[in-house]
């Protein structure tokens, strides 16, 4: 959306090169910054921002948005990847061991499972059934698309942070495979939202090569 | 008193339907320092409770009373228990207590969005003021929680209390690069002061956040900055970042005398103390006092 030039790299030991251990990060000159928040920093003390023109009152929702989104997509996808058994068992346990030998695989998945089970009981989602999870879902897309109504972006007609951030989590949601289909569903109930993507997706990874990877929405 | 959305029901008199609704009971933690609660979680509770008008029996956590503390605050009708602030109002408004029906679609999606920003940039900041920063926790909220539960319970529960909340900030906040504690507390302190700051802007000079009637998110800024703003603490910083934001001070002294001028046991109102002169805010949604 800023227009820089990026090539993207796909490696597995990605959250080890990472700098806070977590993906994505990117590599510029003998620089390296990870996750969404400072990278966007990092890019703004360069000169690109997407945020310069809205006023402080807008600013001040963007920021609570994506806050919503972290607090509610985010947790639902960490617990729905490792908290449903399901999942877990499937397809969560084999992606995150697959680059490492027989024991270290099952160690690893189970050591992670085990850490994002703490988190979860520590901000009061040990408790919840797959249910429920699915509801808050559900009602943060429905801010989601309330918030949107019928505007091509979050703030009308430039996208900003937040747009990329929704983008990110919705279309990962829609395109990932998992054993139920209830969480994309929960998504495609929402029109004004599928339609957002599918705009992101031609708008900025289109045929004319914005991406190095073409994105497929189904 | 007129209401905009014509039928719906408001307020605790002229309950709509003819439905006789069970008595509500409320057990959370009691007041001090002009509060009606020092607990964020139990003060949101009673805010949205005045708000919408709902009738609740406050029970206050005291020595003598008997019962589990760990899920505070909890709701209890007649076949019905309901723990934590957001399953709460959830019930509330099922049973027509709605604080919210003026709003719009846009501002009820608002209202969550700001509910997440709060939980995620002051909550932890919120929680170390009171719970891990050792001058605080040893002077000031560890004596308080622990006069009001019995012995030997209040040997163990306040430390409880007081791990689970390290334990809060540092998994969802203490990760790499962050190792330190020290590196989390600025971090956390930094959010918590820009978070601040953002709803001083959203604030502005109205009244309550959505217009001139209170609602879910004023129930919820005011549980989360009532608390620092009143209570005494040795270690400040928060609080004097607080005390600046002068919308944010008036805002809740506002809600203070208005919906909190009688103390719980309804005792008149001239036990409140200082007397609110400038009481020309008229009482909407208050009606007869419960």
């Amino acid at each position: 959306m800023c227009e820089l030039p990026i090539k993207v790299v796909c490696r597995a030991n990605a959250e080890y090169m990472s700098p806070s251990g977590k993906v994505p990060f990117i590599h510029v000159g003998n620089q390296v910054v990870s996750e969404l928040g400072p990278i966007v920093q990092f890019v703004k003390a360069k000169g690109h921002s997407l945020s310069d023109g809205l006023d402080e009152v807008q600013k001040a929702e963007m920021k609570a948005y994506m806050e919503l989104v972290n607090n509610m997509l985010l947790t639902a996808e960490l617990y729905l990847q490792w908290c449903d058994e399901a999942t877990v068992g499937e397809i969560t346990h084999s992606r995150y061991g697959f680059p490492y030998p027989w024991p270290l695989n099952h160690i690893l998945a189970y050591q992670k499972q085990w850490e994002v089970k703490r988190k979860m009981k520590a901000i009061g989602w040990g408790n919840k059934t797959l249910d429920q999870v699915l509801e808050d879902v559900d009602q943060c897309c429905q801010a989601l698309s309330q918030r949107l109504g019928t505007q091509p972006y979050f703030f009308n007609k430039q996208p900003t942070e937040l747009d990329a951030l929704v983008f990110g989590h919705l279309f990962t949601i829609l395109t990932t495979q998992l054993t139920n289909d209830e969480l994309s569903e929960k998504v495609k109930n929402y029109s004004n939202l599928l339609a957002f993507c599918r705009r992101i997706e031609q708008n900025y990874f289109g045929e004319n090569g914005k991406g190095r990877i073409p994105l497929r929405l189904a | 008193m007129e209401r905009r959305g014509g039928g719906h029901f408001r307020g605790a008199r002229g309950r709509g339907g003819g439905k006789m609704a069970a008595p509500l009971e409320l057990r959370c933690w009691g007041g001090g320092w002009g509060l009606p609660s020092v607990h964020s979680e139990s003060l949101v509770v009673l805010a949205y409770a005045k708000f919408s008008g709902a009738p609740l029996k406050v029970s206050v956590i005291d020595n003598t009373w008997r019962g589990s503390r760990g899920d505070v605050p909890v709701l209890t009708s007649e076949d019905n228990t309901v723990s934590q602030p957001a399953k709460i109002l959830n019930f509330l408004r099922k049973q027509k207590y709605n604080a919210d029906y003026h709003l719009s679609a846009k501002q009820g999606a608002d209202t969550l969005a700001y509910i997440a920003l709060l939980e995620e940039k002051l909550l932890p900041a919120v929680l170390h003021t009171f719970w891990v920063e050792n001058d605080n926790y040893f002077t000031v909220t560890k004596p308080w929680f622990a006069s009001r539960i019995p012995f030997p319970l209040s040997l163990i529960l306040p430390g409880r209390m007081s791990k689970r909340a390290l334990n809060r900030i540092l998994l969802t906040k203490g990760e790499p690069p962050l190792f330190h504690l020290k590196e989390v507390e600025a971090q956390i302190y930094r959010d918590a002061k820009e978070c601040l700051n953002l709803l001083s802007d959203r604030l502005g000079t109205s009244q309550f956040f959505f217009g001139d009637t209170p609602t879910t998110l004023d129930a919820y800024v005011f549980g989360f900055l009532a608390p620092l703003y009143k209570v005494r603490f040795p270690k400040v910083q928060l609080q004097e970042h607080l005390k600046q934001l002068s919308n944010l001070c008036r805002f809740c002294d506002d809600i203070l005398s208005c919906y909190f001028r009688l103390s719980f046991s309804g005792d008149s109102y001239i036990k409140a103390g200082k007397s609110n002169a400038s009481e020309d805010i008229s009482y909407k949604g208050l009606g007869t006092m419960e």
